[in-house]
């Protein structure tokens, strides 16, 4: 998993919860990698695991719930660090649209060894958007909060619904009709 | 700040010390690659280059040498390099003048070049450029050029390299070809025959004029197979040809079958198959070439069933043929003909004969037989037309003959004879005229004017009587309009009755006629309209019938009657007159026998006293008589005031007047009804028959009834009684005047007359049903208005 993921990570957590609660999370956690992280290496999945383990039982939130605050999150960081790639798009439902042929493009220009998940559209007219999100790793939950982050920050509204097309997670039907 | 904070934060900022450390390492890693990678490129751009211009220079000299036309150009379309075969093909040379390769482009392929050089600007190579070109102001070539850009090492594309073919004689070969397909086709699409090309069996192509044929859509063809829509009239021996032709030894056939149309009715087709072999001589295409011969079929079954008709009609024929070519050999003749001249054989074994001796043979026959053979060869010799020619046979019968002869193109081929026996015909015609004249006779000697007028009243036929009776002669009548010639008082009559004898109706009616003498006469005349043979009206028939004399007679009739009413009615006012003249001294009469019986009452004696009382019992009786006389002159004249009477009232008022012995008792079981009639004379009515009734009752209880009914047209009332009742021989009697019977001096015979005629201005009817000693009913009905 790409470092970037982690730094987002641990600065929401920083950011929501105060530093006590980072360092908690780290120690407790028992990470190979020592909690050290930087953007262009990439880090074991399961050190991802066992830090949203650990928050959910120090903050007492479920794990599905801080997945999703940090897709929310994560989108602000990345259009921080890659304002290029958002400024190409005028509405939403065309950035999401374009998320397999062309962020992930640009992402694996980047990070040849990144993992993505797989957007498939399944339907698209001009106000939605209906498509497949599958990924291993089963963080359907992040997409949510980025695709609702995606929205916001083009000052769209949008009912987004899921739907788990297997149990675990790993693929996942999103039906997102634009609205306002 | 606390040591808790300043701890964590201590380790936070170790944690991102360690991570810059880790992300400077991963850099300074991707920076020694990238240097690696940077060399290796280098050097491998070095060799691929100087490969590439080892192999430039190598194929520059392929190009230079290959056989098609090769042209290197520069981005503006100078040529750069060529070889000799496309100097030889553009007929220029680029190293003694600047060539240009636009000026190649034909007019007609402009765009279609433009189009193809930013195809190949965009994409770097340029496939099958088929375009013409202009080689000098005489030649134009179709060409295909393949052509690739020619980058330098920036990959700036500095021009383009071709090899040119010329493919104006493959354009040539391919246009003819097209034209011949299209030729082949129109042909095909046009030919009135069906043609059907099918492979392994199955239709692969059909042309409109089979489409049409079957009604099979040209799809729906390709799922069939000849032999599926074909029913052979033989099918063993149309499998056996079909087996044999796909075993390849059969190249054709011809058949003819029937072929099922896709509505199920069959087409009867003649069917050519031809086998298409392909360069190894094993079957690879059928052609079917089918022609509906339906209509040649029928067109043949009707010629031989009018062949047949013709040869039974002649051989039916009433009239004898013999047909006879120009050597005079029999060609046709029939069973009437030997029937006529007697001939023992049959028509059939006189064909083929020789009959240049038949009128001689067959004179016999003739009642004049050399004059037969003489016309024979009169007419045989004029070679004309000869019709109904009459003979006469020996043995009676007549013959009609007409001779026809016949020629075909201007040249004398043979002749017609045809025999007629008209015997019977003549006969008829005799017969006929027979008849005629008895009829004419019939006509001309009858004792009715008989007169026939065309549609415009012109007069075409009239009888002796008709002349008789109007005085004019047959010649003065024909041919002139009937109403100017005989005039008719009252001619409008006959102008309306012609009209309608035009729409078919005929009637009878009387006219006044003036004679030619002058004389008015009386006709009646019955008219009927003339019919032709198709049943238009053409004019019309009359029968006149003088009836002057009965005429007369009749007005003479009428007149009397005038007399006679007037003569009744002077004899009622006389009735009436003498009534009531008697009266008056008949009142002077009674006064004085009752004076006398007053004053000489002491004088008289018995007898006196009895005979003054009879005179007076006379008088009374006699007044009764006048009284009677002056109704009843009066019930036939005056006039009837018709209005409801309520019958009901009438005889309560009759009650009240007449006089009814004690013992006899008036009812009226059911009320009576209200009729329309005039209420005095239903007094005089139910009086008289009521005041009759009461008095000849001799029972010690007497009862008479009032009965009635309501039939459909009448009133039907019933006075009965039971009384003495009426001996059978007066139940007519009674009802004539002055008839009475008994001895009763109440009764004056007149009352009965009364009642008898005014039923008749009632129009109804009275009568009597009586039995002596029992009683009697009197019936009466009125008619209801």
């Amino acid at each position: 998993m790409k470092g970037i993921v982690f730094t987002e990570f641990l600065e929401m957590v920083e950011a929501k919860f105060g530093l006590e609660t980072v360092d908690n999370i780290i120690e407790k956690s028992n990470l190979p990698s020592q909690g050290i992280y930087t953007s262009i290496a990439s880090y074991d999945f399961n050190e991802m695991v066992s830090l949203i383990t650990q928050l959910s039982e120090e903050v007492g939130l479920a794990p599905g719930d801080l997945i999703y605050a940090f897709g929310l999150y994560l989108f602000s960081g990345l259009s921080k660090s890659h304002p290029e790639v958002i400024q190409n798009y005028k509405t939403p439902l065309g950035l999401l649209y374009s998320i397999e042929d062309h962020i992930h493009v640009h992402v694996k220009k980047l990070y040849p060894d990144a993992e993505l998940p797989t957007f498939k559209i399944l339907e698209k007219t001009d106000t939605s958007l209906s498509m497949v999100y599958t990924s291993s790793r089963g963080l359907y939950r992040l997409a949510h909060g980025l695709i609702e982050k995606t929205f916001e920050h083009f000052n769209g509204k949008a009912e987004i619904t899921y739907e788990l097309l297997k149990e675990d997670g790993t693929e996942v039907k999103f039906d997102i009709v634009q609205y306002g | 700040m606390d040591s808790k904070e300043v701890i964590l934060l201590k380790k936070a900022l170790e944690r991102q010390k360690k991570a810059r450390q880790q992300a400077e390492r991963i850099l300074e890693e991707k920076s020694n690659e990238l240097y690696d990678v940077t060399l290796h490129l280098r050097e491998a751009n070095n060799r691929l280059e100087n490969l590439l211009n080892e192999k430039t220079s190598e194929l520059d000299g392929v190009f230079i040498n290959i056989i098609d036309p090769y042209v290197v150009m520069d981005l503006n379309f100078d040529i750069i390099n060529m070889n000799s075969s496309a100097k030889e093909f553009l007929q220029v040379d680029h190293t003694e003048q600047r060539v240009n390769l636009s000026r190649f482009i034909h007019s007609d392929f402009t765009d279609y070049t433009r189009e193809s050089v930013n195809s190949m600007m965009k994409v770097g190579i340029l496939k099958n450029y088929r375009a013409k070109i202009n080689i000098n102001q005489n030649i134009v070539k179709w060409v295909q050029i393949n052509a690739s850009l020619i980058y330098d090492k920036q990959r700036n594309p500095i021009g383009a390299q071709g090899v040119i073919r010329d493919i104006t004689q493959e354009m040539e070969v391919k246009k003819l070809l097209s034209d011949q397909k299209k030729q082949l086709n129109l042909i095909i699409e046009n030919s009135p025959l069906g043609i059907v090309l099918s492979s392994n069996g199955y239709i692969v192509k059909a042309n409109n004029a089979f489409v049409k044929m079957l009604g099979y859509s040209e799809n729906e063809l390709k799922d069939l197979s000849i032999e599926k829509i074909s029913r052979p009239d033989d099918p063993d021996e149309f499998n056996y040809h079909i087996k044999q032709m796909y075993a390849g030894k059969l190249n054709k056939f011809t058949s003819i079958n029937k072929i099922i149309r896709k509505n199920g009715s069959p087409i009867l087709a003649k069917m050519m198959l031809n086998v298409i072999a392909d360069d190894k001589d094993s079957l690879d295409y059928q052609l079917a070439i089918i022609e509906d011969i339906s209509k040649e079929h029928e067109a043949e079954r009707k010629l031989k069933d009018s062949e047949n008709r013709l040869s039974t009609l002649i051989s039916n024929l009433h009239t004898g043929v013999l047909l006879e070519d120009e050597d005079r050999t029999v060609a046709l003749t029939n069973q009437r003909f030997c029937n006529i001249f007697l001939v023992p054989t049959t028509p059939e074994q006189l064909k083929g004969m020789d009959y240049s001796r038949f009128a001689d043979q067959n004179k016999f026959h003739f009642k004049e037989p050399e004059a037969f053979v003489e016309r024979i060869e009169q007419i045989l010799r004029d070679k004309k037309a000869v019709l109904s020619d009459e003979l006469e046979m020996a043995d009676g019968r007549v013959l009609e003959r007409d001779y026809i002869p016949i020629y075909s193109e201007g040249i004398y081929k043979g002749h017609l004879w045809a025999y007629n026996d008209v015997t019977i015909s003549k006969k008829h015609k005799k017969n006929l005229e027979v008849q005629r004249e008895k009829y004419s006779s019939i006509i001309a000697n009858m004792n009715l004017g008989l007169v026939e007028v065309d549609n415009e009243d012109i007069i075409q036929m009239v009888n002796q009587s008709f002349c008789h009776m109007c005085g004019y002669e047959e010649h003065e009548l024909l041919g002139k309009r009937a109403c100017d010639v005989i005039s008719i008082k009252n001619d409008e009559i006959i102008r309306e009755k012609n009209k309608k004898r035009l729409n078919g109706e005929s009637d009878s009616y009387e006219v006044e006629v003036i004679t030619k003498k002058g004389d008015i006469r009386h006709w009646l005349l019955s008219g009927a309209p003339r019919y032709n043979e198709s049943g238009a009206v053409i004019g019309s028939i009359g029968i006149h019938l003088d009836i002057t004399n009965q005429k007369n007679l009749e007005l003479q009739k009428e007149k009397l009657l005038g007399e006679l009413e007037l003569s009744n009615q002077g004899l009622q006012e006389y009735a009436h007159i003498v009534s009531h003249d008697l009266k008056s001294p008949l009142r002077s009469i009674s006064a004085l026998a009752t004076w006398l019986s007053d004053d000489y009452k002491d004088v008289l004696d018995e007898g006196g006293k009895q005979n003054l009382e009879l005179m007076q019992e006379k008088v009374a009786s006699m007044d009764k008589l006048i009284h009677g006389i002056l109704e009843y002159s009066t019930a036939n004249s005056a006039e009837l005031d018709n209005a409801n009477v309520d019958l009901n009232s009438v005889v309560t008022e009759i009650e009240e007047v007449i006089y009814i012995p004690d013992h006899v008792q008036l009812s009226v079981p059911r009320e009576l009804p209200t009729i329309v009639a005039d209420r005095t004379k239903m007094h005089q009515l139910f009086q008289n028959i009521i005041g009759n009734a009461v008095v000849h009752i001799e029972k010690d209880k007497g009862l008479v009834e009032v009965l009635w009914e309501e039939e459909v047209n009448f009133w039907h009332f019933t006075i009965k009684d039971n009384g003495v009742g009426i001996p059978k021989k007066y139940h007519q009697k009674i009802f004539d005047i002055f008839q009475s019977i008994g001895e009763n001096e109440r009764s004056t015979g007149i009352g009965l007359s009364i009642v008898k005629k005014i039923i008749d201005r009632y129009g109804g009817r009275v009568w009597v049903d009586s039995e002596e000693g029992a009683g009697t009913e009197f019936h009466f009905t009125i008619k209801k208005n």
